[in-house]
C-alpha cells in the first residue's frame, strides 16, 4: 500500500502521494459505461460515484433547472425499489448518499460499508434501468426544490448576485441560467419533460462510474457486468453546439437587496477546463485569492480595509465559462472603491507580472490541495471522476503537478493580459438602493 | 486517512465482511510535558501530511462581561508573534501550502493545522509561535476590529448563520452557555488589546491544554521535537476553573420571533434541554436521534420534506457540552407555510413519545450509525481533533472501540426509554427568524412571545 509516486519533483526531493496511477484500474462495459476502481483498505468502507454528462448546459428555456430536479427524482422510486425505498434500503444497509448538479454534470454519491456493495449495485442499476416517475412524488418534489432555491437566495448573497451576473455575462450559452432553474420553470415542467430527459441522458454510455475504498477489483468488475451490463446503450445525446459570441464591451448591473454593505462580483470570460491556458489560469487565480498572503486578500482586506472578504474562482467547465472575483465591502466603503482596488491589483499582474517566489508558493498550494483530496476515499473518487470528465482522462490527475510545474511567470502575465480585460468582463453590484433610485429605475 | 490496527488488517484479509465490526482507533501515545501540556501522537503514513490539533479551555463561557472576547483572542493569536509579523506568518504558512487556523467555540479554543511532512520543522515552529509567543499588536487588532464590526452586521444577512446564537442567548440566557461565539457590536467596540492579552494570560495554560499530532512522522523524533519546542511555554498553573452550574429547566414554552423584514422564508429551531458529552447514554441517544432527525429517511425529513414538500430539509441534533447540552429540531419553510411546518414538526416529534420506535426502524438506524462511523475518523485532521476532544471531554479510545458494541446492545425497550428520558416533551423553546408581519399571529400560540429586530445589536 505504501508506494511513492514518481511523477513529481518539486525542488529535488518531494515525493508526493502514495497512490500511483497504476493503482487505478478501469474497464468499459459493452454498453459503453466506463468504470474506474481504486482499492483502498484503510477503512472498512467504500463509495460509488456516478458521473453523468448532463447539467444545466443541456437545458433550454422552459426546462431550466430540470437537470437538478431530475437529480432529485432519481431518489423517488423505480421498478423494484418504489418511492422512498432507495434511501430506506441504502440506509438500512449502513449506507448514505447524496448528489450534486452543476452547469455540466450530475453526480450521484453513495457511501457505504464495503460489505453492502452488492445492495448498492442493485439500487443503482434499478434506478438507471427502470426509473418510475411517480406523479405525486413529482409534485411534492417541486415544493422541495422551490424551498432549496429559496433558502439559497435567503442565506447567500453570493448566490443571489451570481444568478443575476450570469444572466448578463452570457447572451447565448445555456450557462446564462442558474443550475437550480427559474421559479416558473420549476413550477411548470411536466412528467413528459422528465421522461424525455431520462431517456436522453441517463444511458450507460453517458456515464463514468468511480468506485474507491475497501473493495476487490475483480468483484467490482463482476458486479458491474451483472448489474450495469444489461442496461442498453442509447443514441448519444446531441452536442451543445451554442458558442457564446465574443463580448463586445463591459457589461454592468445593479441588484437591489437589503444588505449592510455592497457586494461586488466581477466575471471575466475564460476558456473551458482542459484548454491549454487552464493551468496558468488556475495558478493566477490562486495568486489572486488563495490564503491571507494572496494579492487580493492582502491588499483589499488587510492593507486597505476595503473588504471584509474576497475570493476568486473558476468553475470546472466543458465550455468556456467565467472567472469570478467576489468581494464584500467593509463598513462605509462604496463598491466603486472596491472595484477600483481590484482592478488595480489585476493591472499590476498585467504590467509587472508575478514573482518567482509567488509562483512557487501557488504551485506548492496546488500540490497540497491534491494531497488533501487523496486523504479520503471520497476525495479520491471525486477527483478521479472530475479529471476523467473534464480533462478526458483520469490519468491527468497524476500529471497535474507536472503541468503546474511547467507554468512560468510569463505565462501568468500572458493569461492575465489575455483575459482580464475590461471589455471581457461583467460587473455586478448587490446593494441596498435608496428609494429614489428604485423608483427611477 | 488511517490504517487499522494490525489485528484488524489481518482480519480484513481473511474475512472482509467482518471488517466493519472491527473498527478500532489506531494506536497512539499519550504523555505530559513538564509544564503539564498533554501530548498525543499517532502515526499515519498513507499520505505525507501531518495534522495538528490543540485544545485549551478558553471558550466563550469565559467571556465574562465582554461578549466575543474568547473568539477575538483566539483569532488574535495569528496577528503576529515575537518573531513574526502577521504578514510574515501568513506568507510562511501559504508558501508551504499549509493551513493554520485558530478559533474559539463555546467551551474551548484551539488551533488546527495541516502541512506536508517535509515542512514539519517550519510548521511546528509557527504553531509554537502562535500559541506561546503571540504579540497582539495594536494596529492589527484595530484592523480586525473594524472588519469584525462590519461582519457582525453582514452575518445577519444569513438567518442560518445566526439562528443558533439567538437560540443560545434566548434559552440559556444568563448561564455561561448563553454566551454566544460571536460578540456584540457594543462589546467589540470597547475591547482593547489589553483585554485580549489578559484573556490570553488567564486562559491559555499548558497544564490545561493538549496538542495532538497525527500523520506521517516517527513518534520518537516527534516526541523530542515537541519537548524542545514547548518546554518554554510557561503559564502560571492551571487557569481558574469556572463553575458551570446546571442549566435550569425551562418552566414554560416560549417563542422568540426575530423580525427580518425582507425574509422570504422562516428559519426556525424548536428545542429544549439536551445531554452532556459524558452522559452514559450518549450513544443510544445518537441512535434514537438518527431515527428522529439524523438522516435522510428520518421521521422529520420524511414528513416535512418527502411527504409534504414544505422544506428542503429538516433535522434534529444534540449539541453536547461538558456539563449539559441542548437538543434542537431545525428547518425552514416559505413564509406562508410557517404554521403548517411547525405543526407538522411538533406532531412528528411527539410520535417519539407517543408511538415510540419499532424494531425494524431501530435495526436500520443501528446499521446506519455503524456504517457511517469509520469515515468520520479517516483523515489525520479528524483523528487529531478526536484526540483533543478526548482530552477536553475526558473520554478515551474505549469510546471509539466500544462504539459498535454499544450500538449493537441497544434494544427497542431501551431505545424507547432513552427517547422518553432525553428528548424533552414539554416546555419547548421556539426561535424563529422571519417576516414578523406575516407570521406573528400564527406563532403566538406556541408559547410566551418575545420579539426582536434582526437589525438590533447582539442576539
Amino acid at each position: 500500500m505504501k508506494r511513492f509516486l514518481l511523477a513529481f519533483l518539486l525542488c529535488s526531493s518531494a515525493a508526493f502521494g502514495q497512490t500511483e496511477v497504476e493503482d487505478v484500474k478501469s474497464f468499459t462495459l459493452d454498453n459503453g459505461m466506463k468504470v474506474l476502481v481504486l482499492e483502498d483498505h484503510s477503512i472498512p468502507n467504500a463509495n460509488m460515484y456516478l458521473f453523468w454528462k448532463v447539467g444545466s448546459r443541456n437545458e433550454y428555456p422552459g426546462i431550466t433547472g430540470l437537470s437538478h430536479f431530475f437529480e432529485h427524482m432519481m431518489f423517488n422510486g423505480s421498478e423494484k425499489y418504489g418511492p422512498k425505498m432507495f434511501d430506506r434500503t441504502m440506509e438500512a444497509a449502513g449506507g448514505s448518499n447524496n448528489a450534486y448538479t452543476t452547469e455540466n454534470v450530475t453526480v450521484y454519491t453513495d457511501w457505504f460499508p464495503s460489505s453492502s456493495i452488492e445492495t448498492i449495485f442493485d439500487l443503482e442499476a434499478d434506478r438507471i434501468a427502470n426509473l418510475a416517475l411517480d406523479s405525486a412524488m413529482v409534485e411534492s418534489e417541486r415544493g422541495v426544490v422551490l424551498s432549496e432555491r429559496s433558502t439559497g437566495l435567503e442565506n447567500s448573497n453570493y448566490r443571489f448576485l451570481n444568478e443575476q451576473v450570469k444572466a448578463v455575462a452570457f447572451m447565448a450559452h445555456p450557462y446564462r441560467w442558474p443550475v437550480i432553474g427559474y421559479e416558473s420553470d420549476i413550477k411548470n415542467w411536466t412528467k413528459e419533460d422528465l421522461q424525455r430527459y431520462f431517456e436522453t441522458y441517463y444511458a450507460p454510455n453517458n456515464a463514468v462510474v468511480v468506485i474507491t475504498g475497501d473493495v476487490d477489483y475483480e468483484n467490482v468488475k463482476k458486479l458491474a457486468e451483472e448489474y450495469f451490463g444489461p442496461i442498453p446503450a442509447q443514441e448519444p445525446p446531441r452536442e451543445v453546439h451554442t458558442v457564446e459570441p465574443p463580448q463586445l464591451g463591459e457589461k454592468r448591473l445593479v441588484v437591489d437587496k437589503s444588505v449592510s454593505t455592497p457586494n461586488l462580483m466581477m466575471a471575466y470570460h475564460v476558456p473551458e477546463t482542459g484548454s491549454e491556458d487552464y493551468y496558468a489560469l488556475e495558478l493566477m487565480n490562486a495568486i489572486l485569492s488563495n490564503g491571507n498572503s494572496s494579492r487580493l486578500y492582502n491588499s483589499l482586506v488587510d492593507q486597505q480595509q476595503l473588504a471584509t472578504s474576497v475570493f476568486s474562482y473558476v468553475p470546472e467547465s466543458f465550455d468556456p465559462n467565467l472567472l469570478y472575483i467576489y468581494a464584500v465591502a467593509g463598513k462605509g466603503v462604496e463598491e466603486t472603491a472596491l472595484e477600483e482596488a481590484i482592478t488595480a491589483e489585476l493591472e499590476k499582474i498585467k504590467t509587472e507580472g508575478v514573482s518567482e517566489k509567488e509562483l512557487e508558493k501557488v504551485k506548492n498550494q496546488k500540490l497540497m490541495e491534491l494531497y488533501r483530496t487523496l486523504e479520503t476515499i471520497n476525495g479520491k473518487a471525486n477527483t478521479l471522476g472530475t479529471y476523467e470528465l473534464f480533462f478526458g482522462d483520469y490519468k491527468k490527475m497524476f500529471t497535474a503537478p507536472e503541468q503546474y510545474q511547467k507554468v512560468t511567470a510569463a505565462d501568468i502575465q500572458r493569461v492575465a493580459n489575455k483575459y482580464l480585460k475590461r471589455e471581457n468582463r461583467t460587473v455586478g453590484v448587490l446593494k441596498d438602493l435608496p428609494e429614489e433610485e428604485e423608483t427611477a429605475q | 486517512m488511517k490504517k487499522l490496527s494490525i489485528f484488524c488488517c489481518l482480519l480484513l484479509m481473511c474475512l472482509q465482511v467482518m471488517a466493519q465490526e472491527e473498527f478500532k482507533l489506531p494506536a497512539y501515545e499519550k504523555f505530559q510535558l513538564k509544564n503539564g501540556l498533554t501530548v498525543y501522537l499517532m502515526e499515519q503514513h498513507e499520505v505525507p501530511l501531518i495534522s495538528v490539533s490543540v485544545v485549551t479551555p478558553a471558550g466563550a463561557v469565559r467571556n465574562g462581561e465582554q461578549p466575543g472576547l474568547a473568539d477575538i483572542t483566539a483569532d488574535a493569536l495569528r496577528y503576529g508573534t515575537e518573531n513574526y509579523t502577521k504578514a510574515q506568518l501568513e506568507e510562511a504558512i501559504d508558501f508551504m501550502g499549509a493551513s493554520l487556523y485558530t478559533s474559539a467555540g463555546k467551551e474551548t479554543a484551539g488551533l488546527s493545522a495541516t502541512f506536508a511532512a517535509k515542512d514539519s520543522e517550519k510548521a511546528l515552529e509557527l504553531i509554537k509561535e502562535v500559541l506561546v509567543k503571540p504579540a497582539f499588536p495594536e494596529e492589527e487588532w484595530e484592523k480586525a476590529q473594524t472588519r469584525l464590526l462590519a461582519q457582525l452586521d453582514q452575518q445577519k444577512e444569513s438567518p442560518r448563520a445566526v439562528i443558533h446564537d439567538y437560540y443560545d442567548s434566548f434559552v440559556f440566557d444568563e448561564h455561561p452557555y448563553g454566551n454566544t461565539d460571536s460578540g456584540t457590536k457594543a462589546s467589540v467596540k470597547n475591547i482593547e488589546v489589553e483585554d485580549i492579552r489578559s484573556f490570553y494570560e488567564e486562559n491559555y495554560h499548558p497544564a490545561a491544554s493538549a496538542i495532538a499530532v497525527v500523520g506521517d512522522f516517527k513518534k520518537a523524533e516527534m516526541k523530542k521535537k515537541l519537548q524542545k519546542l514547548f518546554k518554554d511555554w510557561k503559564g502560571k498553573g492551571k487557569p481558574e476553573s469556572i463553575n458551570i452550574a446546571e442549566v435550569p429547566e425551562p418552566e414554560k414554552p416560549r417563542v422568540l420571533l426575530v423580525n427580518k423584514p425582507d425574509a422570504r422564508e422562516t428559519t426556525f429551531l424548536i428545542g429544549g434541554p439536551g445531554i452532556s458529552r459524558n452522559n452514559e447514554d450518549f450513544v443510544p441517544a445518537q441512535v434514537v436521534n438518527t431515527i428522529l432527525g439524523g438522516r435522510f429517511t428520518s421521521w422529520l425529513n420524511d414528513e416535512l420534506r418527502v411527504n409534504s414538500g414544505l422544506t428542503y430539509g429538516a433535522r434534529s441534533a444534540f449539541d453536547a457540552y461538558k456539563k449539559d447540552g441542548k437538543f434542537v429540531i431545525s428547518t425552514f419553510t416559505k413564509n406562508e407555510s410557517t404554521e403548517e411546518a411547525i405543526d407538522l414538526a411538533l406532531k412528528t416529534y411527539h410520535r417519539l413519545h407517543e408511538q415510540g420506535i419499532d424494531a425494524k426502524t431501530l435495526e436500520s438506524a443501528k446499521n446506519y450509525v455503524k456504517g457511517q462511523y469509520p469515515p468520520r475518523y479517516e483523515t489525520a485532521g479528524e483523528l487529531a481533533s478526536l484526540l483533543t476532544s478526548m482530552y477536553f471531554y475526558d473520554f478515551d479510545e474505549s469510546f471509539i472501540n466500544n462504539f459498535q458494541e454499544k450500538v449493537d446492545a441497544l434494544d427497542v425497550e431501551t431505545a424507547n426509554a432513552v427517547a422518553k428520558e432525553y428528548f424533552p416533551a414539554e416546555n419547548l423553546q421556539f426561535v424563529l427568524i422571519g417576516k414578523a408581519e406575516e407570521i406573528k399571529d400564527e406563532v403566538k400560540k406556541y408559547g410566551e412571545l418575545t420579539e426582536k429586530e434582526i437589525s438590533a445589536d447582539g442576539f
